[in-house]
């Protein structure tokens, strides 16, 4: 279903909604943009080729949240889970496509995710393709693109006055009661502006046989190298719309078990009961994260673990650029020999 | 300007020489805004080397993370000289395992107030003492370099290395003690509610990325107090009382060794303002006990040197 | 406040040179102020105040020795520098001033610290509860976004 909403009406249709569910929308906030939910006074979208600074996986995997709530007397009680019916509205495809993603790490055949499980069931997720390329982003070089469908249940694509609506899914349609279906010349307009859009994304570093180059490298100087000036914060994966390791803690003085954002680039990551750390310096770390999206992803789904959003390009304090990092990689040999 | 040439022939002589293991300084970036801090081991390697206004991190992060026993030459502007002086009074290196290359700094300029102001697309950035002009695909913008500069360095009071071993470039002039002792006082002065407002604001951003930590030369904890369980001194996660009491007490502990070079705030994600609070506790260290960090290798921080000279200074006995 | 003041009293344990003043903090303090002991003011981390304030302390007390009295010698004087400005610094970003509390007993001093404590007491129900800084709070359900 293919329909035309004129940007005019994007307001009220947006207060409509209201009345249902809770709106989230990119919104400014100091000099950047994030989603946040929608009151009446600012029902207006943002004008911004780019995408939010913290990923919308926020929404769904929340930097904090308790999961148990514990006495001293040894009682205990689940978390209220109670998610009331909620739309993103403005998710751009490279986030979106991150949360389907995710799904696969906490939907699982065996093990689910309560949390995780109710707040996609509550949330219809709209789309914005975005028809200028952002900065730092390449999404087409890991094989999505500006105008990726994945995980949407609608995609707005802007053509100037108007936004071309493509409903992708049962709970999408719901939203778009009363609009007009799109005239001939309206889709063409859009075609061309989504394979404009997918074109203008430059390619970053070639992801054929990235995987081997990386599994059979471990050893190699390469990972010292590239990590030499990252300060082992956790920008990259707090802003990476695909990452999703979290720190389960007991926060005995509130009486609740807590569940926290983490990142396998804290040295406290991985460091065990005992003392000993499998990965005691930032060159272990740095090798952990490349290898975990560019090749143990691929082992455990088929899929990059990346949807190129670009942020940790943007953020990094110290200028480590990702991109940079695979082409060095795809530029060591195939097969080291390990002098053991 | 930096004199690039004469730094990098400095930089080559100390590794041929063998005065140093290793010459950390800054090299271009994949993208023109962002130089990275670079570790250089060899004259061939050293061709890379840069030094301009985009360089937004503090070098003397690096002597921390650095083996212990290299000997390390240190390309180092103002702020980054106090803090080397600050990490050997602290124990962290040994001035005799330093080779210092000065260079007066002009300031460091906010990237993102550019992509602001210019747009995300920027192809180059060309830099003059009063000018920065941006290369953009709609054009070329040239701005005021002054108002481009990060806040730390629009009022830095000590731009220009203090004990290195050869500053390379013409001394810049320092900017006065009264406006920086006059912003801590206005925002002493606004009632309690606004000041609390202000940091309530700047606080729920956080988002624990400890970002901020990592680029600070003076947090080096192989245990930072947030990683403790027992005792639990503020809770980990993004929750109103874990972000305060994150700023409150990172803040406090940098108390008479910040150095107010504002690589804090330039690495956060979230736009955090938190020179507001070093430069308090900067200011007290000043008025209270006339001390400024990092001024030379030996003199300790306030809070290390407790003397009897302090009885008549606090509350007297016997009821307050 | 209908609620009594809840005081959050760090004592280092040389200060009550009376045993009665010990006996009486030790068994008779009242329900809503709450005791930490330490050997020495100089043992208190600042980081125990911002913890009783994120816990709900409506006043903070601090009892400790005199210059040149202190067991440790200097303990005291480290507490009162580091102490002293934190919460110089606590009232910078808009935590009231007067919730912390020093009190520097000398040797002769006896029946003070229950004076003292009675009177800030007083002086925090005239105050009033402060939303200033956040406490901990228990997160009800499954969290917001962020």
């Amino acid at each position: 279903m293919k329909l035309i909403l004129p940007k005019n009406d994007l307001p009220d249709q947006l207060r409509s909604w209201r009345k249902e569910f809770t709106v989230y929308l990119p919104q400014k906030l100091e000099r950047f943009s994030h989603f946040m939910p929608l009151d009446d006074a600012n029902a207006r979208i943002l004008e911004q080729p780019h995408n939010t600074r913290i990923p919308p996986k926020a929404l769904f995997l929340p930097m904090t949240e308790a999961l148990v709530k514990f006495t001293r007397f040894g009682t205990y009680e689940d978390a209220n889970m109670e998610i009331s019916p909620r739309i993103v509205f403005g998710m751009r495809p490279c986030d979106a496509q991150a949360v389907q993603l995710l799904d696969t790490v906490f939907e699982q055949e065996q093990y689910t995710d309560p949390f995780w499980v109710k707040r996609q069931e509550k949330t219809i997720k709209i789309g914005l393709g975005c028809h200028v390329p952002c900065a730092n982003g390449f999404c087409t070089t890991v094989g999505y693109g500006p105008f990726n469908k994945d995980g949407l249940d609608v995609l707005l694509t802007d053509l100037g006055d108007s936004f071309l609506v493509e409903v992708l899914s049962e709970s999408g349609k719901t939203l778009f009661e009363n609009l007009h279906e799109a005239s001939e010349e309206l889709l063409n307009q859009a075609k061309e502006i989504q394979n404009k859009a997918h074109d203008a994304m430059p390619i970053a570093f070639e992801t054929e046989n990235l995987k081997e180059k990386i599994d059979q490298n471990f050893k190699s100087d390469y990972w010292d190298e590239v990590s030499r000036s990252c300060l082992g914060c956790g920008v990259c994966t707090f802003l990476c719309p695909t990452c999703f390791c979290f720190d389960i803690v007991d926060e005995v003085q509130r009486q609740e078990r807590v569940r926290n954002w983490d990142t396998c680039m804290f040295r406290i990551y991985s460091l065990e009961a005992s003392g000993h750390n499998p990965r005691p310096s930032r060159v272990e770390r740095t090798r952990q994260r490349l290898s975990h999206k560019y090749a143990y992803w691929l082992d455990q789904i088929g899929l990059i673990g990346c949807t190129g959003c670009g942020r940790c390009v943007s953020y990094c304090p110290v200028g480590l650029d990702i991109r940079a990092m695979l082409r060095q990689a795809q530029s060591l040999p195939f097969e080291v020999s390990h002098a053991e | 300007m930096p004199d690039i040439n004469a730094l990098r022939l400095e930089a080559k002589r100390v590794l041929r020489e063998g005065i140093v293991d290793v010459v950390v300084g800054f090299k271009p970036g994949d993208s023109p805004l962002h130089p990275q801090p670079a570790f250089f081991r060899n004259e061939d390697e050293v061709e890379e080397l840069i030094h301009n206004g985009l360089c937004k991190n503090n070098l003397a992060n690096y002597l921390t993370r650095l083996p212990k026993q290299e000997k390390v030459g240190m390309l180092v502007r103002g702020c980054e000289n106090r803090s080397v002086n600050s990490l050997i009074v602290e124990s962290q290196k040994e001035r005799d395992d330093l080779y210092l290359i000065g260079v007066p700094c002009e300031g460091i300029i906010d990237w993102r107030q550019i992509v602001e102001q210019a747009g995300e697309h920027i192809s180059l950035v060309e830099e003059s003492e009063t000018l920065v002009t941006v290369h953009t695909p709609a054009g070329v913008n040239s701005f005021n370099r002054f108002e481009l500069l990060h806040e730390s360095c629009q009022r830095c009071l000590y731009r220009n290395p203090i004990s290195a071993d050869i500053v390379i470039g013409d001394p810049v002039a320092n900017g006065s003690l009264d406006p920086v002792a006059q912003k801590v006082k206005d925002f002493e002065n606004q009632d309690i509610e606004a000041r609390y407002a202000f940091f309530q604001k700047e606080a729920e951003r956080c988002i624990r990325c400890y970002a901020c930590r990592e680029a600070c030369p003076s947090c080096y904890c192989a245990e930072c107090f947030v990683d403790h369980n027992a005792p639990r001194w503020t809770e980990s996660g993004a929750t109103p009382a874990g972000m305060q009491g994150w700023h409150i007490v990172r803040a406090f502990h940098q108390s008479g060794r910040c150095t107010s070079c504002g690589a804090c705030e330039r690495a956060c994600p979230m736009d955090i303002k938190m020179t507001y609070l070093t430069e308090k506790l900067n200011h007290d260290m000043r008025e209270k006990y006339n001390f400024e960090c990092g001024m030379d290798a030996e003199t300790k921080p306030p809070f290390q040197t407790v003397t009897l000279d302090d009885k008549n200074r606090f509350f007297l006995g016997g009821g307050n | 406040m209908t609620a009594k003041a809840k005081i959050a009293l760090f004592q280092c344990r040389w200060c009550l040179f009376s045993p009665a003043d010990q006996e009486w903090v030790d068994t008779q303090l009242p329900e809503n102020i709450h005791l930490t002991k330490s050997p020495c003011t100089g043992r208190i981390n600042p980081l125990y105040l911002l913890n009783a304030i994120q816990g709900g302390a409506d006043g903070i007390m601090i009892s400790g020795c005199l210059p040149e009295q202190c067991h440790f010698k200097t303990g005291n004087l480290a507490a009162r520098r580091q102490l002293e400005e934190f919460n110089d610094f606590l009232h910078y970003i808009g935590y009231e001033k007067e919730r912390v509390r020093f009190l520097w007993l000398d040797l002769q001093d006896r029946g003070i610290i229950q004076k003292e404590l009675a009177a800030f007491e007083k002086e925090l129900e005239a105050m009033g509860a402060t939303h200033h800084l956040a406490t901990r709070i228990m997160r009800a359900e499954g969290g917001e976004n962020a």
